[in-house]
């Protein structure tokens, strides 16, 4: 199927009634959760996942990553009304969002992020299908040793890339990784650590660890802290930004995009980094750097470009190769397997209506996403005068009805509650929970690539430096480590890019 | 400051020596032919020494460094919110959903933001019904009816 056909086929698919239902139902709750700060993309589709089980493969995937694209819309809101992130992808346009809203532009500051957002995400949807296919052939010859190689590059990066203690990330992956382990083992299925246990047979589950880790821990935080709402108490007119203001945005907006879109693609990095990167750029580039903080038009722009195109990024080593390459891509990756389909190489072949419908859904959910924010943009503010002490007890009981309707077991809830308090703990002392998740989920395909690979070696480690795409990727992920030492540009870079915290 | 990152490497330290021991016990095989064991083993040695790696990186640091702790009463709040769940979670499929959730969210909008009885009890009243007509009899979400079971 070339790429215009193959797009053609895809709207076909997206515009079934029950999959635009489902791309309308995403993008909403996608854009609430947004909006709402203290839960976050990766929460709600850990939620969402008990519900899509009656729909069809497609229109859960649909769902899903609507909400993920949703959400990068609707926390620009709350950063530039309130000066809270409404979610974690959002902190950096709080900076100077929340400044313009100050000055009376609150209008032109949300419609150029709406804007900026529909701007990249449309890209970054092209970028998708034109690398998508001439990756997914690539992939194709990937064996353990690559895909191993791969992993190792993704672990390297997800705990260079945090600004805490690197060793704490290093300390934090490892043990996702330990907890991975506990249940059968996939290569020849003898139960470990199980202690006689057939619920921890089955493994723990990532649903209530994320809920846990994500929404538990947040809620908790959020009560200790004391959240204090005060919406920028401002009629909002004149939504759309002036010539002016988009004379300054245009090449904020591609930049960010680019950048976000690759960015994205690379394991480990997630919609966050990005949006520190790209308004760092920006800053750099700029005539007036000093001025940014102020109420800097181009300082809304680029980020949320960069946000929203990371999405679409990122989507691609879940599609081609079937890897989670951050958080939010580890629960769709659950929400493919749930249904039964295989995400990675085969998967335009084998499913092609999953593979273009989710790809064309992202084409229309973009314009419903304009639709949404723009001209709706009053009812979201509304929603963000409801006080948190009727919020945290709505959260806290969603993410109960969330893990106990995917297994109908108790124990969930109390996992859920345990990684809850662990995750509060956690965030106290400085340890992030990020990298110790995404190890978890993919610690399993780490350890099968690993064995498989030393098998085909009959044991020797050389397996891993003989083929010339795993050595790359171990040279990547060693180049990752070193460079930072060897150029302290680099690490003053890095250092400035903050915590993946939250991104629940 | 500096006793906490001790605390927190120490446990890392604990439950890394504590895995490597449970490790031990699984078959680890040779590394051309690698058995159930050998992951998990690998995994807990390299956990110890992250744990010792923080615990000697903790010690560098300067004593002293102290940071206001969080106020008592929100503090009892957080584990309050988490002991609430917990007994939520225990008797959840006793009582049932409807139930145990209306406990649950009088609780909470009582003991924790000391709202008036009537909207306490109308609120609670009315946000599990809600979820319960919702989640369970729309989106047929697996829900335990347990005393109330219609």
């Amino acid at each position: 199927m070339d790429l215009l056909g193959g797009l053609a086929y895809g709207l076909g698919v997206t515009l079934a009634p029950a999959n635009l239902l489902a791309c309308f139902a995403g993008v909403f709750v996608g854009t609430l959760i947004g909006v709402l700060p203290g839960i976050g993309p990766v929460a709600t589709m850990s939620l969402l996942l008990p519900v899509t089980y009656a729909m069809s493969p497609t229109a859960s995937i649909i769902l899903m990553a609507g909400v993920y694209y949703g959400a990068m819309y609707g926390g620009s809101t709350t950063s530039i009304l309130v000066n809270i992130p409404g979610e974690a992808a959002s902190v950096v346009t709080c900076l100077d969002g929340y400044q313009m809203a100050r000055q009376g532009r609150a209008g032109p500051a949300l419609g150029m992020a709406a804007i900026a957002s529909f701007i990249a995400g449309t890209l970054s949807v092209l970028g998708i299908m034109l690398l998508a296919p001439p990756l997914t052939k690539a992939a194709l010859r990937f064996g353990p040793p690559e895909i191993f190689g791969l992993l190792l590059l993704g672990f390297t990066m997800v705990t260079y890339l945090t600004a805490g203690s690197k060793l704490k990330a290093v300390a934090m992956a490892l043990l996702g990784m330990l907890l991975g382990t506990i249940g059968l083992d996939p290569i020849t299925a003898s139960p470990r650590f199980t202690y006689g246990s057939l619920t921890l047979a089955d493994g723990l589950g990532l649903v209530p660890i994320i809920m846990g880790l994500f929404g538990i821990s947040e809620v908790l935080l959020n009560i200790e802290r004391g959240v204090e709402q005060e919406v920028f108490d401002t009629r909002i007119k004149g939504l759309l930004p002036s010539r002016e203001d988009w004379k300054r945005s245009a090449a904020p907006i591609a930049r960010g995009s680019l950048l976000g879109f690759f960015l994205g693609i690379l394991p480990g990095i997630g919609a966050i980094i990005p949006t520190f990167i790209s308004y760092a750029l920006e800053r750099r580039l700029s005539k007036h750097p000093e001025r940014f903080g102020t109420g800097m038009i181009e300082g809304v722009a680029a980020p949320e470009a960069a946000n929203n195109a990371a999405t679409g990024g990122s989507m691609i080593p879940l599609l081609t190769l079937g890897i989670a390459p951050n958080v939010v891509m580890a629960v769709l990756l659950s929400a493919f397997l749930i249904h039964g389909v295989q995400p990675g190489p085969l998967l335009i072949r084998e499913h092609p209506e999953i593979f273009w419908g989710v790809i064309a859904s992202m084409y229309v959910g973009n314009a419903m996403l304009l639709v949404l924010n723009l001209p709706l943009i009053g009812l979201w503010v509304q929603l963000l005068r409801v006080p948190y002490g009727i919020l945290f007890p709505l959260i806290l009981m969603f993410c109960v009805i969330g893990v106990y309707s995917e297994s109908g077991n108790v124990w969930d809830i109390v996992v859920m509650l345990a990684f809850g308090g662990l995750g509060y703990l956690m965030r106290k002392f400085g340890y992030e929970p990020a990298p110790m998740v995404l190890a978890f989920v993919l610690g399993r395909m780490a350890e099968e690539s690993i064995r498989q690979a030393l098998l085909m070696s009959r044991g020797s480690f050389d397996i891993l430096l003989t083929r010339p795409l795993a050595t790359t990727f171990l040279a990547l992920a060693f180049a990752v480590m070193v460079v930072p030492l060897v150029l302290p540009s680099v690490k003053r870079a890095l250092r400035s890019v903050p915590l993946e915290q939250g991104e629940g | 400051m500096r006793r906490r990152e001790l605390a927190a490497a120490a446990v890392l330290l604990a439950f890394g020596l504590w895995a490597l021991t449970q490790a031990r016990g699984l078959r680890f095989g040779t590394v051309a032919a690698p058995g159930p064991g050998f992951f998990p083993l690998c995994l807990a040695g390299a956990l110890c020494l992250a744990g010792i790696g923080l615990f000697v990186q903790a010690r560098r640091t300067a004593p002293g460094d102290v940071t206001a702790p969080a106020a008592g009463v929100r503090r009892f709040a957080v584990a309050g919110t988490l002991g609430a769940l917990l007994i939520y979670a225990l008797v959840l499929e006793q009582l049932g959903f409807l139930l145990a959730t209306f406990a649950l969210l009088v609780f909470f909008f009582k003991a924790l933001q000391r709202q008036s009885w009537l909207v306490v009890v109308g609120g609670s009243l009315a946000t599990a019904l809600l979820s319960w007509l919702v989640f369970k009899i729309w989106l047929g979400v697996n829900l335990p009816g347990g005393l109330l079971r219609f």
